[in-house]
């Protein structure tokens, strides 16, 4: 649900969470959007950085310069602009991927499970065609960005094209790099070799974290994604994945981005004409299963 | 320069770590016991950053030595403090002193036993570490392979460059720490904890058992996490249906969130309570207990694997006077010469 007014969390002598509810939604994350957008821009004093993520918003502060009260104060005078998100400066990003590929199945293998994609396929009801069809048929909303540097997480914006798959109950040592994979109803990429418990069903030529900088886009710093961008998924074939691969490792791939602004509150509009409430609340569809 | 000879266990090239980064998935690095680094860069006339991790201010790199081991030889005459965890160090085989600044001349040894007290010493060098500035720090971020010396732990043959000197660089010899201020690097440690947001999903008897319990450190912990070995913690009945559906069936799993900040306290399905370290990744998914103040972070860091580590509650109010009176020890008072 999301609350009347936003909570206040302690964490500890120097930082906070901002609650605008306990559910993860698109529209709950427009409003942490919003308001880090707005403390970006005028900083109460005390604050050394934010963490917008899915349904809260971190703060960093230095306790000695201003009190924990009066920061508090500050942001809750901040949030009564923000009642109703219009408009929020988002990046279409697009990522190419080969589904159902062999990587994804040597991890599989390497841990002893089934080829992750057959259960995702299974777990939704659908084919292994019918899972990329999905996959690749709508833009996904970037809540949040972080874990390990890099990933990031991610919901479809239509909510009939939300597929997933539970968790793995006991995480992989390791994972090939920048492979795509469902955690419960969420999207994202690993960045590097990493531990988890994703479902795999993909992996993508482009990288996601570049520490050594090498493509213009990673000028700014070495992750792609950014909170508020969306994510247009596209299946390319082995020799595009190859073809891919070796531009971005030459460092000169051109990255496929549009700046955009996001009319919020057009798609808010868009969810309610869909008669659809706007999360899809499956009392079957616990995690159980996995 | 600063030839490695030995790099010990895992050293690594550390300062007050970076800021700023958190919303790219980011976290701070940087000194696990920043009272010592410190102290150490104090000693040695390098600017000692803090009181937090500050942006732009993560002050001078030094090198965090994990349970001891290493060996290093000086390629120019060097002013040098070794701060942190107790264990001998020796100049060419003499012995050195520890919360002191000496020189170690071009061409000497300065090696390290392995530590007695505590788990991690700080060694600066007046001038600082100079490996490359990465978004705003030299500190070392081991698996994202960036920061410090090519994003790693230090190996043999490795050759660091120091920064320049000042002129009077003679005059910091012989600069020690006020023996009253020489912290205790013993168990049992105590914790200082502020109550964290999911506290009161915990029963009332679990969380009275959390600050009863002498726990203990497991030694699987490391800079991404301290994980505490010790009895099982029970959850509330009556979780929201939607709660279950958003994040998960186990009654710790909240909503994926930043439990980011250094020194939250994660307790997956309420067995191990984890600790959020310097590396730690920037969002949790469970539910916590409490955070320990940030002062008593660099106490952590001096844990040793098994030791009993006990959590005692603290208001707000009083973690920011023990942050307060902390950083008003890195000043000259706090120095001899």
């Amino acid at each position: 649900m999301i609350y009347e007014s936003p909570m206040f969390r302690t964490l500890g002598d120097t930082a906070l969470n901002v609650e605008f509810g306990d559910e993860t939604s698109i529209p709950l994350n427009f409003r942490i959007l919003a308001l880090d957008q707005a403390i970006r821009k005028n900083p109460p004093k005390g604050i050394l950085e934010t963490n917008p993520q899915v349904r809260s918003l971190g703060i960093v502060y230095n306790p000695l310069v201003n009190t924990r009260d009066r920061i508090v104060d500050a942001i809750r005078e901040l949030t009564q602009s923000l009642r109703a998100v219009e408009r929020l400066p988002s990046r279409r990003v697009t990522i190419p991927a080969l589904y159902d590929d062999p990587w994804s199945r040597e991890c599989a293998e390497a841990f002893g499970v089934r080829n992750n994609m057959e259960y995702i396929a299974e777990f939704n009801r659908m084919t292994v065609a019918q899972v990329i069809e999905t996959h690749t048929a709508c833009d996904y909303w970037v809540t949040g960005v972080g874990f390990v540097p890099g990933t990031f997480v991610s919901y479809a914006m239509d909510p009939r094209k939300r597929i997933g798959a539970p968790l793995y109950r006991t995480p992989r040592t390791w994972t090939h790099s920048r492979l795509l994979n469902f955690g419960g109803n969420t999207s994202t990429i690993y960045p590097f070799r990493v531990p988890g418990g994703g479902q795999l069903f993909g992996r993508t030529p482009i990288n996601i974290f570049e520490p050594e900088q090498k493509n213009r886009v990673f000028k700014d710093g070495p992750v792609l994604a950014r909170t508020g961008d969306r994510h247009r998924y596209v299946s390319i074939s082995r020799d595009d994945y190859d073809a891919i691969r070796a531009e971005v490792e030459a460092g000169v791939y051109e990255y496929q981005i549009e700046e955009g602004v996001f009319d919020c509150a057009a798609y808010l509009a868009w969810l309610d004409d869909l008669g659809e409430p706007r999360e899809k609340r499956d009392p079957e569809s616990t995690w159980e299963r996995a | 320069m600063l030839e490695v000879i030995d790099g010990g266990l895992q050293t690594t090239v550390q300062d007050m770590g970076r800021q700023g980064s958190m919303a790219l998935g980011i976290p701070p690095s940087g000194a696990q016991d920043a009272f010592s680094l410190r102290i150490a860069n104090l000693l040695v006339g390098n600017p000692t950053g803090g009181p937090l991790v500050i942006r732009d201010d993560p002050g001078s790199a030094g090198l965090e030595i994990l349970l001891g081991r290493l060996k290093v030889r000086a390629l120019k005459d060097l002013v040098v403090a070794l701060t942190g965890a107790k264990l001998d160090v020796t100049i060419d085989g003499a012995p050195a002193p520890r919360w002191q600044a000496f020189w170690l001349r071009a061409g000497q040894t300065l090696a390290c036993g392995i530590t007695r007290e505590g788990a991690r010493a700080y060694l600066a060098v007046h001038g600082g570490i100079d490996v490359p500035v990465y978004l705003g720090s030299r500190a070392t971020h081991m698996r994202g392979q960036f920061g410090g010396f090519e994003g790693r732990v230090l190996r043999q043959g490795d050759r660091l460059s120091i920064g320049p000197a000042r002129l009077d660089v003679a005059s910091l010899v012989g600069r020690r720490l006020r023996p009253d201020l020489l912290p205790r690097h013993a168990a049992p440690w105590e914790v200082r904890v502020v109550r964290g947001p999911e506290a009161d999903t915990f029963t009332e008897q679990s969380e009275t058992t959390f600050y009863a319990t002498a726990w203990k450190l497991n030694p699987k912990s490391d800079r991404t996490g301290m994980r505490f070995i010790g009895p099982a913690l029970s959850f509330r009945p009556g979780r929201p249906r939607y709660l279950i559906d958003d994040a998960g069936q186990d009654p710790s799993n909240i909503a994926i969130d930043p439990g980011a900040p250094l020194g939250t306290i994660q307790v997956p399905s309420g067995v191990e309570p984890i600790v959020l370290g310097v590396d730690s990744p920037t969002i949790g998914g469970y539910a916590r207990i409490g955070t320990v103040i940030s002062t008593d972070m660099a106490t952590l860091g001096q844990a040793r694997p098994f030791e009993a580590v006990r959590f005692v509650r603290c208001t707000w109010v009083a973690a920011v006077a023990a942050l307060r009176e902390q950083h008003a020890l890195i000043s000259e008072s706090s120095v001899l010469a």
